[in-house]
């Protein structure tokens, strides 16, 4: 027989905290105010890294509405794009479904920083480069696959019976999105929005290249870590907080299953 | 109710992102065919191309990129393995738990690990200097880290997903006819997860492949990974930099395209 030992359950949450811990102390380490080697624990907490983020003036505070700003422009255009074609291969109504699974993810395997200089190149030309347009044009490339994806797997033959049956008691199509065709896809729908803003919300490389001149969340943090780490880790913990809110509603989802 | 063709439907999202990609493309390879110093403007040149492909730090880097690649993939599917192991079956408080690095940027890991074991970082502090370089090194330790600690929960959760109570219903009964833990593993329970794993594993190597931030943060500053190459590349002030840029990037970016094919043929011949 196969026995599950204790040691073995300890063993699990064991790792589970090693894996997770460190990103919650993130935020204690951003409060951070003196730390001189080699005391175990810091000497003074304070606000210091906190006043420097939150500071007017510094590139900290357009980074963070910018990254929001630019994660959402970008997961709403990509819902509507999508929509269509998440549903003709949720319906399985595609007669060659791999070509258009391959053509849509094979962008997500090529590296950010690659694609992002390729489309530099027709942004200045075109004068779109450093615009908020051309970041989203450029995170478009990422973000469009996964929720192109996740958005078919909530659309099948069942919701479109469903959507049938609606039309028949005469609900208009406005009154069929409303109350069946949303209802029914919610949860891919949730991930797939959730996706698409973590998506563009952590890309690096498509920023850099294609809006050196304004200000995101992971481009204004990386000089940071070496010059400041406690102001590191304070921007950190606000560039966790999509990520942990992702975790929070998939993990209730998966409970509602 | 009437509906839109398949074909028409697909449209919108599809020539999106072919024009994205392809535009970027044909943008790089522009780009790289533009002349150095000594060339014209208007006119095609190679010597971009030739210039990288004889540059030994072109071929140091692409040697250190292909090993942090394969040697995180590697690790990270061992690492998987095991902790599918260990966690199936139990609550799923603890499966959110191993599930945070998921969803967290690349970027983050790599600034957690250096807050944790980088110089005066949290196990310096608790442990005295760590004996070897985690950070910075040339074996590139610190990214493979990186990528173990956020593609291997990744991998697990591929796995735990195919690898259910009927799975362990087999492996019972392999047990009881007398099969060990590592007969199980090969002959029950590896056809279940291994197309999910490799498929997985793809993704997670085409990563580290392109690995940017990461190696920016955490990574040696000899050898590079090839983007940090092209990035060094386009931020010199020689005239061929921004050709020589796109010349490197479109070698990875042909690498990850011709992997990704050749993995779709071959699931296509499986099937």
């Amino acid at each position: 027989m196969i026995r599950r030992t204790r040691p073995a359950r300890i063993g699990a949450w064991a790792v589970a905290l090693a894996v997770s811990v460190p990103f919650v102390i993130l935020l204690l380490q951003s409060f951070v105010e003196s730390w001189r080697a080699p005391a175990v624990l810091p000497q003074r907490f304070g606000l210091r890294a906190w006043s420097i983020v939150l500071a007017e003036g510094t590139a900290a505070r357009p980074a963070l509405v910018n990254s929001a700003l630019v994660a959402l422009a970008t997961t709403t255009i990509a819902l509507f794009l999508a929509w269509p074609a998440a549903r003709a291969l949720g319906e399985s109504r595609l007669r060659r479904p791999t070509l258009v699974v391959v053509v849509m993810t094979l962008p997500v395997l090529v590296p950010p920083y690659a694609v992002g200089t390729g489309l530099a190149e027709w942004f200045i030309r075109l004068g779109l480069v450093d615009s908020l347009s051309a970041l989203i044009l450029a995170h478009m490339v990422y973000v469009l696959p996964y929720v192109f994806l996740l958005l078919a797997s909530g659309f099948s033959r069942e919701v479109e019976s469903l959507e049938e049956a609606a039309r028949a008691m005469g609900a208009g199509t406005v009154h069929r999105l409303r109350f069946v065709t949303i209802p029914a896809i919610a949860p891919s729908l949730a991930l797939a929005a959730l996706m698409g803003f973590l998506v563009s919300w952590g890309q690096y490389g498509t920023s850099l290249s294609v809006g050196g001149g304004i200000a995101m969340l992971p481009v204004v943090l990386v000089p940071f870590v070496q010059a400041d780490p406690p102001v590191a880790a304070a921007l950190g913990s606000l560039f966790l907080v999509p990520a942990v809110f992702a975790l929070i509603v998939a993990s209730r989802q998966d409970r509602m299953n | 109710m009437r509906r839109v063709p398949a074909a028409v439907a697909v449209l919108p999202a599809c020539m999106i992102i072919v024009a994205l990609f392809g535009g970027a493309l044909v943008g790089a390879v522009r780009t790289s065919l533009e002349p150095g110093p000594a060339g014209l403007a208007g006119e095609v040149s190679l010597d971009a191309w030739r210039a990288i492909l004889t540059d030994p730090a072109f071929l140091d880097s692409l040697l250190f990129t292909s090993w942090i690649t394969l040697a995180s993939t590697a690790i990270s599917m061992i690492v998987a393995v095991g902790l599918a192991h260990l966690i199936r079956g139990r609550r799923r408080a603890l499966w959110a738990l191993f599930g945070l690095p998921v969803p967290v940027p690349h970027l983050l890991v790599a600034v957690v690990v250096v807050l944790w074991i980088g110089p005066a970082g949290v196990v310096d502090r608790l442990a005295g200097a760590l004996p070897f370089e985690l950070i910075r090194d040339r074996a590139g330790l610190g990214i493979m880290l990186v990528y173990v600690l956020k593609e291997a929960p990744f991998l697990t959760l591929l796995i735990v997903a195919v690898w259910g109570p009927e799975v362990r219903a087999r492996e019972e009964a392999a047990a009881t006819m007398g099969a060990g833990p590592l007969q199980r593993l090969r002959w029950v329970v590896w056809p279940r997860i291994a197309a999910p794993l490799s498929f997985g594993s793809l993704i997670v190597a085409a990563f580290v492949f392109g690995s940017f931030e990461v190696p920016l943060v955490v990574g040696p500053t000899y050898p590079k990974t090839l983007a940090v190459l092209a990035l060094d590349a386009a931020r010199t002030s020689e005239l061929d930099g921004q050709a020589r840029s796109a010349s490197i990037l479109l070698v990875t970016a042909a690498v990850t395209i011709v992997c990704a094919l050749l993995l779709v043929r071959r699931a296509r011949a499986d099937e």
